[in-house]
């Protein structure tokens, strides 16, 4: 247990043992599947024409927005070039399925039916429709586990949508509100305020809905806040995720000092963003 | 062997049946059903079960293995199942001759004890490792005493292709 904890030595034979214990769990899988399928083939007809309603009104909604979105890429991309900001990395996304969550009293995780062979890393973060669901913790060579956002220390960097305030919303065991530490009384917070991610990390890419602030409780003595939100994306509602494989790192475009063939310590892998080195300057 | 809850002689136990309840066992433990603390741990009443009643096929490298499977299932810290699985095999075994003479619900008493072992022990060696417990996860022990509760099912189950007769004789019953 200690190897395991300390050093991840043991991985190999977890991924083996997960290799013969993977098609039991398919297998165990099929009557809860089959009864959502059953439910699912007999829905009325009355649902089916008011979700296809709702549908018609929010793709409407959504194609008005993708239009003017892409507008606003163009603008957006212009204006970078014009300020010489940095441009936004791309990334891309992998359709993932919840497989189940595994029984464990003190951590939520999901297993996720995409692993290393499907392009999917350790540490990618896992969203839905809503928002961020967590990060890739564990990686199997066909399967992975997913750490949810109300673990313990499981830190995510994010702004505040309304004011873009830089924070950092920490997990704070299973069933318990995520926290927003390290905020001094008079920072402008309202319950009801949407965090979405900062990006700063590289983990995340910027822009993801996190969670909700809920309630505020301003401790004017200790010039600290206790503030605690509620992840927005749901985990037991939709079986369907995206994974999304983002690597800042990685610029659109090879840096001018690679193109000119400079030697020495600075050249990286082409491609890579130019950075300072690290240690002593 | 005697079943000391009828005083009848019991039929040789098939390995078969023995290899085949720890397998639905095992399966009924993989049952996606979502993260809830009270679900019982079929796998444990199982060995339990057999470490009692024939625990030279069920021992503790069984024990040991099958732990393992939900060590990985459960993407818990490796060996944390092995090893209270087979720690309760062994308590289980040096217990067998005391346990065995007793009434099924007296038995369900004093295995209460070792249920509560496992269902706690991750608690515990969460808190060894990194110096904080966690008081939520503590209600495990309600998957405990749900365990004790179905030890005489259990027994009633497992025993059953033990207990049947092998030539029904009306007239002459023993």
């Amino acid at each position: 247990m200690l190897i395991d904890f300390r050093y991840k030595a043991l991985d190999p034979i977890r991924n083996n043992v997960n290799w013969i214990l993977r098609p039991l769990e398919y297998v165990m899988m099929t009557p809860r599947n089959a009864i959502e399928g059953a439910s699912e083939y007999f829905t009325t007809r009355g649902t089916l024409d008011k979700e296809n309603q709702e549908m018609k009104v929010r793709q409407a909604e959504l194609s008005l927005l993708a239009n003017q979105s892409e507008f606003l890429l163009i603008e957006n991309q212009n204006l970078r070039q014009l300020m010489d900001l940095q441009k936004q990395t791309p990334f891309k996304t992998l359709p993932v399925e919840i497989l189940f969550n595994p029984p464990n009293p003190i951590s939520q995780r999901i297993v996720i039916n995409r692993g290393s062979n499907d392009g999917l890393k350790l540490g990618n973060p896992i969203a839905n429709d809503a928002g961020i669901l967590g990060q890739v913790v564990r990686i199997y060579d066909h399967s992975a586990e997913v750490s949810l956002l109300e673990d313990r220390d499981f830190a995510v960097p994010v702004q505040v949508a309304r004011n873009g305030l830089r924070a950092a919303v920490f997990g704070t065991g299973r069933g318990n509100p995520l926290e927003l530490r390290y905020l001094p009384v008079a920072s402008d917070l309202e319950v009801g305020d949407v965090l979405i991610t900062s990006g700063i990390d590289g983990v995340y890419p910027p822009g993801f809905a996190v969670a909700v602030i809920s309630r505020i409780e301003r401790n004017a003595d200790k010039n600290s806040s206790n503030v605690l939100c509620v992840p927005v994306a749901a985990v037991n509602r939709y079986r369907q995720a995206l994974a999304l494989l983002y690597d800042p790192q990685y610029d659109a475009k090879p840096s001018v000092v690679n193109k000119s063939g400079s030697s020495g310590p600075g050249v990286m892998s082409p491609g890579r963003r130019q950075t300072r080195e690290r240690g002593m300057q | 062997m005697i079943d000391f809850q009828s005083g009848y002689i019991l039929r040789p136990v098939n390995p078969l049946f023995i290899y085949f309840s720890l397998l639905g066992a095992l399966l009924l433990n993989l049952l996606p059903i979502g993260n809830y603390g009270w679900i019982p741990d079929w796998l444990i009443i199982c060995i339990v079960f057999w470490n009692i009643h024939q625990h030279r096929f069920v021992g503790v490298i069984i024990a040991f293995t099958l732990g393992l499977l939900m060590d990985v299932h459960n993407s818990d810290l490796l060996g944390l199942h092995a090893f209270s699985y087979s720690l309760v095999a062994y308590l289980a075994i040096s217990w067998h001759r005391r346990i065995i003479a007793l009434n099924v619900f007296t038995q369900a008493l004093h295995l209460l004890p070792i249920f509560l072992l496992v269902s706690l022990f991750p608690v515990l060696t969460h808190w060894i490792l990194s110096g904080e417990i966690y008081w939520w996860a503590l209600t495990g022990s309600v998957q405990a005493v749900i365990e004790a509760l179905l030890w005489p099912l259990a027994t009633r189950i497992l025993l059953a292709p033990q207990r049947r007769p092998i030539d029904v004789d009306h007239n002459r019953p023993i």
